[in-house]
């Protein structure tokens, strides 16, 4: 009786290990944000986003895909990443034990607007991914250099070109009269 | 009055005195306007970096300068053969190097009609920024050059064709063979046939210069020689060209054979 037991008992245990492992490799990877929380600049700047993927325990996770998760925070809405940053994720083969990770993100702010950003990484095999903490944007609206002369130039040489047209064919005119 | 005036002052003539032969000029300006406009304010151009803009711009006016004057000079001698007045040209006393000379000055009298057009744009694009007087010189100098190469190739292939048809396909598919590296990814400008490649086309050395003016703010002339020297050697091989092919436009005369 007391041999089926034990054996039972370590059946048991191994079956249920990987299940064990799993939860383990998930709650030991942490991300921190390492650039300050709040970023702030004008629309067309670009900031760095720092960050780091720690794997604090004593086993190697393997296949972590870390990705970034914008959200306009005046609209409630997640944002498109397309013309805010050119790398959408970065795969990590393998993190070995109590091993960190950079991970860096260049970010050009397209609009005005108020942002938060968050570091995601999903761990493979595991339901729940893991989330930093927000990172702020506050995006000004972009002053442009000379938008005001820009409309009366764009306007008004071809307007001049017409009318040295007009000019021309007068002065022609005049002349075989 | 020399006679290379005659001939450059009858083609400007001939290029300026209507409304229609001058449309161009018009649709050249709309260009302009609507690229400075969008530039300076449509939301996702204008988060480009102001020297790109200009880089940007610089590219479209050398670009469209060429496409103008390159389409001008097929037919500036091709017409000559094909409305016959060629003959009438060669029975006064005036030499073929003046009849080349006047063309080649009505050819650089359009891409300055350009230039002056695309002055004001520039200004407006490059107020603000320190690199205005770079900005116009480079644009003035390099789009110089280029014009009088591809001006003197278009007359050189002008002399071998005598028709309008052929040389204006002719040039323009050089144009655009030039014009394609332009628009490889950084990637693929890397691969070594493609640097040897870019280091001989006059339009890669162009845009080269340009960037390397305005974006990387090597101003000197010293410091772009390596882009301008490539650009007067092709000068130079359009220039043989062309003696060439008036050698033997003289050898063979006005009617073939």
């Amino acid at each position: 009786m007391k041999q089926t037991i034990s054996i039972l008992i370590l059946g048991l245990t191994l079956f249920a290990y990987p299940f064990y492992a799993r939860t383990e490799n998930a709650s030991s990877i942490e991300l921190h944000i390492l650039s300050p929380r709040t970023l702030s600049g004008t629309a067309g700047d670009f900031v760095t986003v720092q960050g780091e993927i720690t794997n604090s325990n004593s086993q190697a996770v393997n296949n972590i895909t870390t990705y970034l998760s914008l959200v306009n925070a005046d609209t409630k809405m997640p944002v498109d990443l397309e013309d805010w940053s050119a790398d959408r994720g970065l795969f990590i083969e393998t993190i070995d034990a109590k091993q960190t990770f950079p991970l860096t993100w260049k970010i050009h702010f397209v609009q005005a607007g108020n942002y938060t950003l968050t570091i995601v990484a999903d761990i493979g095999g595991n339901d729940m991914p893991i989330a930093s903490k927000l990172v702020y944007f506050k995006v000004l609206p972009k002053k442009n250099l000379n938008p005001g002369h820009v409309l009366p130039v764009a306007l008004g040489e071809p307007i001049l070109i017409v009318f040295a047209f007009l000019a021309l064919r007068y002065w022609r005119d005049r002349k075989h009269h | 009055m020399k006679m290379f005036k005659y001939i450059w002052l009858k083609d400007l003539k001939a290029e300026l005195y209507t409304w229609k032969s001058l449309a161009w000029l018009l649709v050249t300006s709309m260009i302009f306007s609507v690229i400075a406009y969008l530039l300076l304010t449509n939301r996702e151009l204008s988060l480009l970096d102001h020297t790109e803009m200009l880089w940007l711009f610089g590219k479209i006016i050398i670009g469209s300068a060429l496409l103008v004057v390159v389409i001008d000079a097929s037919s500036l001698i091709t017409s000559e053969f094909e409305n016959e007045t060629i003959e009438d040209l060669i029975l006064t006393p005036l030499s073929v190097k003046d009849f080349v000379l006047g063309k080649l000055f009505a050819s650089l009298t359009l891409w300055l009609l350009v230039y002056t057009v695309a002055v004001p744009y520039m200004v407006v694009i490059s107020s603000g920024t320190k690199l205005m007087g770079a900005f116009l010189g480079y644009t003035a100098l390099l789009g110089t050059i280029a014009v009088l190469g591809f001006t003197m190739f278009v007359f050189a292939v002008s002399f071998f064709y005598r028709s309008l048809k052929n040389t204006l396909t002719t040039s323009l598919t050089l144009l655009l063979a030039l014009s394609i590296p332009a628009l490889f990814s950084t990637t693929l400008k890397n691969n070594a046939l493609a640097k040897i490649l870019g280091s001989i086309n006059p339009l890669d050395n162009i845009f080269s210069s340009l960037d390397n003016v305005l974006v990387d703010y090597k101003v000197s002339i010293a410091q772009n020689l390596t882009f301008i020297m490539p650009l007067v050697l092709f000068c130079v091989a359009m220039f043989v060209i062309l003696i060439f092919s008036t050698k033997v436009f003289k050898r063979r005369g006005i009617i073939k054979g």
